[in-house]
């Protein structure tokens, strides 16, 4: 019994358990080489810039006859900056594996962290945690702009519209739920971009998953059946949901539903990526 | 087990283009090893595969004895050089360095001095899109080395260093192997290495021609022959293929002779009286021994200008 015991405290502890290893180191490297590249700061910092700008200047080119059952979603239009930010989303995450495949990078990365899959999820994570930061900035600084520009033009709750404010509950869901949607959106882009590898084929694709099923969706009006489809199952049209805080009874699929199905496209675009890097030479 | 790098039977196919076809060889410790052969002979390739880039349709490369992607943290098994511009240009060559670190788990203060070694700690702040190529070329030397790995593997290291880079290099290469290093190096130009190489893989058409030491390649590609300086080249030429040598003119005052030893050939001028300044056995270079090696495997080759001419 004693012997037992000796035995079981002389074997070597096995703590490091290999694969949080490599996926430690991987999140280490990934971490220097997005910091030490000069465009980060910069795209991070247009990310916000570009999402507020949008935002206000629709915020004040909003207006609404009073009393005409006008039925503006104030915290939607407060957060339509989104639509344009997410592009800036894309091409960071773009930038994060076709900037290597371009430049011939990938060759050192893959020879230093051969578990190709790990070191796309160290990619995956490290985009995460940035534009959940730069996000949470963003979508804060639409809706202040929304409370104040908003009031400006007449849309107050005089008139009958809600004020743009996280005291209320479908605005504090919208709120965090655009955060995750950009957040989404990185991951998707992510996945596209390293299956594609090429840059520049890397944003046209991107932007097409972002932007042909909204633009289609607007001219599908004499197919409604379609147009019922794209809405509820495209990658944006759905994600965007989210935003929504008025007439949810009338939408095509409810908010966390809608994020749900991005959620999906995301991760699916992730496992063929992953499955692709596994099989295709670097 | 000392630490090696072993390729069996390597087949890779790209399309209609056969790279690999069998490549097959050993490099050992504490030797600098060559591997040479004409562009398209699959030298990258070969050096893709080790490193578990591309996946070989046949075959397999093991680094002591283990498969690339099995390795932990393998920049400390086995260093490597592919492409020395393969990176960020706006990312400092420090910095360049510093990602690479931590993803061994490695520290910066092994950054500063691996940037010591290889002659770059000057630059190391200065962005690396700004480098020459020769300063690349130490940098990926830099990066090799961050693992202070057993095995090395360069390829074509030399390119776009200036004359006191190819002599920092060289002597680098021996002391890498002089410390028992694993280093194989990849050229097509075989005059890089002629005072680098211990051994050498030749390679041509996806395969290996010739796996030799450098001494035995040149006794090889070198014969028996005795090189000859006469004024009277024609009357030679005569003496000489009756007493049954082979003779070639291979210049206006110099014939190459084989079939007859040098002492041999002084006598029978001697004797017919025929005037010569200089005879002495003719010793190939490394070039020659390698030109004739892959005469055969040369993917793309300019017409000789006779023939050209017709």
């Amino acid at each position: 019994m004693s012997q037992t015991v000796t035995l079981a405290r002389c074997r070597p502890r096995r703590r490091s358990w290999p694969a949080w290893t490599a996926l430690a180191d991987a999140l280490h490297a990934e971490w220097t080489k997005l910091r030490t590249v000069p465009g980060t700061g910069w795209i991070l910092a247009a990310l916000c810039v570009l999402t507020i700008g949008v935002g206000a200047g629709t915020d004040s080119a909003t207006r609404c006859a009073t009393g005409v059952g006008c039925t503006l979603d104030t915290t939607r239009v407060s957060l339509t900056g989104i639509l344009a930010g997410q592009a800036v989303v894309a091409v960071l995450a773009v930038l994060v594996i076709s900037g290597e495949y371009s430049t011939g990078m990938i060759t050192a990365t893959f020879t230093a962290m051969p578990r190709r899959p790990v070191v796309l999820a160290a990619k995956a994570i490290v985009l995460t945690a940035l534009v959940l930061a730069a996000s949470v900035v963003a979508v804060a600084g639409s809706l202040l702009a929304g409370r104040l520009l908003l009031a400006t033009n007449g849309l107050t709750a005089a008139h009958g519209f809600a004020v743009v404010s996280l005291a209320r509950g479908p605005t504090v869901r919208a709120a965090a739920g655009s955060v995750l949607y950009m957040a989404l959106i990185g991951l998707l882009s992510l996945g596209v971009a390293t299956i594609v590898r090429d840059s520049a084929a890397a944003t046209g694709a991107v932007l097409a998953v972002l932007y042909v099923a909204p633009i289609a969706a607007l001219f599908l009006g004499s197919n409604p059946v379609w147009q019922r489809r794209v809405e509820r199952y495209s990658p944006v049209n759905a994600g965007l949901t989210i935003e929504d805080t008025t007439g949810l009874r009338h939408l095509p699929i409810g908010p966390w539903g809608g994020l749900a199905v991005l959620a999906i496209w995301a991760a699916a675009a992730l496992v063929a990526a992953g499955l692709q890097l596994r099989l295709r030479d670097a | 087990m000392e630490a090696t790098i072993e390729v069996t039977g390597l087949r890779k196919r790209f399309g209609a283009t056969l790279a690999l076809d069998g490549m097959s060889f050993t490099v050992q410790p504490g030797q600098v090893t060559g591997f040479v052969g004409p562009n398209g002979a699959g030298k990258t390739t070969t050096m893709r595969v080790i490193l578990g880039l591309d996946a070989p349709d046949a075959g397999r490369a093991l680094i002591d004895g283990r498969p690339y992607p099995k390795l932990q943290r393998p920049l400390s098994r086995i260093g490597a050089l592919l492409d020395a511009a393969a990176l960020q240009p706006g990312r400092t060559g420090r910095n360049h360095l510093l990602w690479l670190a931590h993803s061994q788990g490695l520290s910066g203060r092994r950054v500063d001095e691996v940037l010591e070694q290889a002659g770059l700690a000057s630059a190391a702040r200065r962005k690396a899109g700004g480098y020459s190529l020769g300063m690349r070329q130490r940098l990926g030397i830099a990066a090799a080395m961050l693992g202070d790995p057993p095995v090395l593997i360069l390829d074509e290291p030399f390119n776009g260093m200036d004359p006191e880079g190819i002599v920092w290099m060289r002597g680098f290469l021996r002391s890498l192997a002089a410390e028992g290093r694993a280093v194989l190096v990849s050229s097509h130009l075989m005059s890089e290495l002629q005072d680098t190489a211990d051994h050498l893989v030749v390679a041509g058409r996806g395969k290996v021609i010739a796996d030799a030491t450098v001494a035995d390649l040149i006794a090889a590609a070198s014969g028996d022959r005795v090189l000859l300086r006469t004024s009277g080249r024609t009357e030679a030429m005569t003496v000489l293929a009756h007493a049954g040598a082979t003779v070639a003119a291979t210049g206006r005052d110099t014939l190459t002779i084989s079939g007859l030893p040098a002492e041999r050939v002084v006598a029978l001028l001697s004797e017919a009286g025929v005037p010569f300044s200089e005879v002495s056995a003719h010793r190939a270079s490394l070039e020659e021994a390698y030109m004739e090696l892959t005469r055969d495997a040369v993917e793309f080759r300019a017409r000789p200008a006779e023939e050209a001419a017709q």
